[in-house]
């Protein structure tokens, strides 16, 4: 935490300062290809964050946007796949996959084409169609946006953990798409239409923020594997990077991957409205273990109109 | 998913769910729809209790009950026509769908964007389209519906006012269809870059572009011909052949691949419409 921060905690707490939060940890991991070695990479990952999901519900939550096979637009399913099994060895109670693609409406249809049929044994049972799943009214904590209130699927709602599992990938209207972003598939398109678009017009930076306040507990798992470069998240090229990287704190996560990318976080409008304090995003403020940043970071080309974002 | 399978489905109050849990308001229409063409009439006549119970009081209907706004769905509750829904409710949705435009062609919003120096309006201002929600952009996909309800409404009962709209609404879409043919749900090269068209919307736009020659209408339909072609998804086929066969370019006696598999109650709904229309009984135009 910065002295700015402690100060001010000390300030709400009448006086006296609050004990400094623990700095958050992201994990670099090398891995690179979608082939039988994340099976053992994942589970690996998951004893190193020492996360105790025993008894536990959880919600792996991938980004499935189009059909295109040959682009990197979707989460790999093995990757979900390793998730899942990593999960359960842990003593997860139940894991299921749950997402709401933001363009197309037929979600099954989508997750066929891309593959995941074919690799999670018995996937349309563990899935949830999270535009179609059962909603409750809830209000944004951080209201960083206008909207006073989103109805939000029950199932990742009442998760024990949501595992937010992105693609990393440049994105054409806010940089960056990594594991806060990709929450935006957890609002229902029943109930706000293909595309959610109530959350463009109330902010895109700003509806991002409000989500991470919904969802108390969470996990990042960011398939950089083969990443999306260019006008992303859909439009762009493959790029190819051989990394996973998870975390705890979203922020500190997306931050890291914004590295990784050659991308300022800094400039990145949603990881400074969600960060409690400006250290979830300095590199100097994150616990990085496995590889290197330095080591691992790879520019991705950006549109013109995000040249801006470069890192120096 | 057979008829028997669909009535299975119904909720005990009557609606149905997209697949399983709650009632929503797009499957129950649809249901409503598939269950009269087969002559269902009491499984039926239990959702349409459960639609007029969900009215809301600027006239539309929502999503679902919990949801405290109208939406995109009140332009399919009119499709089942005011005998069922009851004549001031109908009265009521299709002036709700006059009233309810995109937001970006708005007094107020062309106002706000002047304030602000932005001299490219978002959609051209003369021709107004529907949103998913009011208070948010036009999109293919409510407006290909709005269409089908606004253009139902004024064969019915002809008005200048529903004419107008349909109108507006059509120039909307062929505003928006993609250079190489079809539609995607929106804009046909977001931030400069071209879009591929979809199926399912390509259906869509083509059902409610019924009747209108343009060369965004031939080569709309150029694309659904490829996509009937080469889709296995249940919802992009019924658009499509819905879309061909009111411009009279769904092959005779067409019938859809075998492994094609029907997961949602819309789904089945519409295939079990679609396919009664094929055969002459359409309840969507009546």
């Amino acid at each position: 935490m910065s002295a700015g921060g402690v100060l001010l905690a000390g300030c709400k707490n009448g006086g006296s300062p609050a004990a400094p939060a623990a700095p958050p940890r992201v994990s670099i991991v090398r891995a690179p290809a979608y082939d039988q070695s994340l099976y053992d990479t994942m589970r690996r990952i998951l004893a190193s964050h020492g996360l105790d999901v025993r008894g536990r519900s959880v919600v792996l939550k991938p980004n499935l946007v189009e059909y295109e096979a040959a682009t990197s637009i979707n989460t790999h399913p093995l990757v979900v796949h390793a998730a899942y099994e990593a999960f359960m060895a842990a003593g997860a109670a139940s894991v299921r996959i749950a997402e709401g693609p933001g363009h197309r409406r037929n979600t099954l249809d989508l997750a066929e084409a891309a593959g995941y049929f074919q690799v999670i044994p018995k996937f349309e049972d563990l899935f949830v169609d999270l535009n179609l799943d059962d909603v409750t009214r809830v209000r944004p904590k951080g209201r960083f946006s206008r909207i006073s209130k989103l109805y939000l699927p029950n199932t990742v709602l009442g998760a024990g953990l949501l595992v937010s599992m992105p693609k990393m990938k440049t994105h054409h209207l806010v940089g960056a798409t990594l594991s806060m972003k990709n929450l935006f598939g957890t609002v229902p398109g029943g109930v706000y239409g293909w595309p959610k678009n109530a959350l463009h017009w109330a902010g895109i930076n700003e509806c991002v923020a409000d989500l991470q306040t919904i969802y108390p507990r969470k996990f990042a798992i960011v398939d950089g594997i083969v990443g999306m470069e260019g006008n992303g998240p859909i439009q762009g090229v493959p790029k190819p990077v051989g990394l996973v990287v998870t975390g705890e704190d979203p922020v500190a996560v997306d931050a890291t991957c914004c590295r990784i990318m050659r991308i300022d976080p800094f400039q990145i409008g949603y990881l400074g409205l969600a960060a409690a304090d400006i250290s979830e995003i300095a590199e100097q403020g994150i616990v990085q273990t496995g590889e290197s940043i330095a080591s691992v970071a790879t520019p991705f080309a950006l549109i013109p109109l995000f040249k801006g974002l470069r890192m120096a | 998913m057979s008829t028997e399978a669909l009535i299975r489905k119904q909720n005990r109050d009557g609606g149905w769910p997209y697949v399983a849990g709650g009632s929503w308001t797009e499957p129950t229409v649809l249901a409503i729809l598939a269950l009269e063409s087969a002559g269902e009439t009491a499984p039926a006549e239990r959702g349409v209790a459960w639609l007029r119970s969900l009215v809301r009081s600027d006239g539309g209907w929502p999503p679902r009950r919990e949801v405290d706004q109208s939406s995109w769905v009140t332009a399919l509750v009119t499709l089942l026509g005011p005998e069922q829904i009851g004549a001031a409710a109908h009265r009521r949705a299709i002036a709700w769908l006059l009233d309810t435009t995109g937001e970006e062609t708005t007094v107020l919003f062309r106002f706000r964007e002047w304030l602000l120096g932005n001299d490219t309006p978002v959609s051209d201002p003369r021709f107004p389209a529907w949103p998913w929600l009011p208070g948010t952009a036009a999109w293919v996909g409510p407006t290909s519906i709005a269409i089908l309800a606004l253009d139902k409404e004024n064969r019915r009962q002809p008005a200048a006012a529903i004419r107008r709209r349909i109108d507006a609404g059509r120039q909307f879409l062929l505003s928006r269809a993609c250079d190489e043919g079809g539609w995607n749900h929106g804009a046909p090269a977001p931030l400069g870059y071209p879009a591929p068209p979809y199926p399912e919307t390509t259906g869509m736009a083509l059902a409610a572009l019924r009747g209108i020659q343009a060369p965004q209408v031939d080569r709309g339909l150029t694309a659904a011909e490829r996509f009937l072609a080469e889709c296995r998804s249940a919802d992009a086929l019924n658009w499509l052949r819905f879309g061909l066969r009111v411009h009279g370019r769904l092959p005779a006696g067409y019938c859809t691949p075998s492994g094609v598999i029907y997961r949602t109650v819309p789904e089945t709904s519409l295939d079990l419409v679609m396919t009664a229309a094929e055969q002459g009984n359409d309840r969507i135009w009546g």
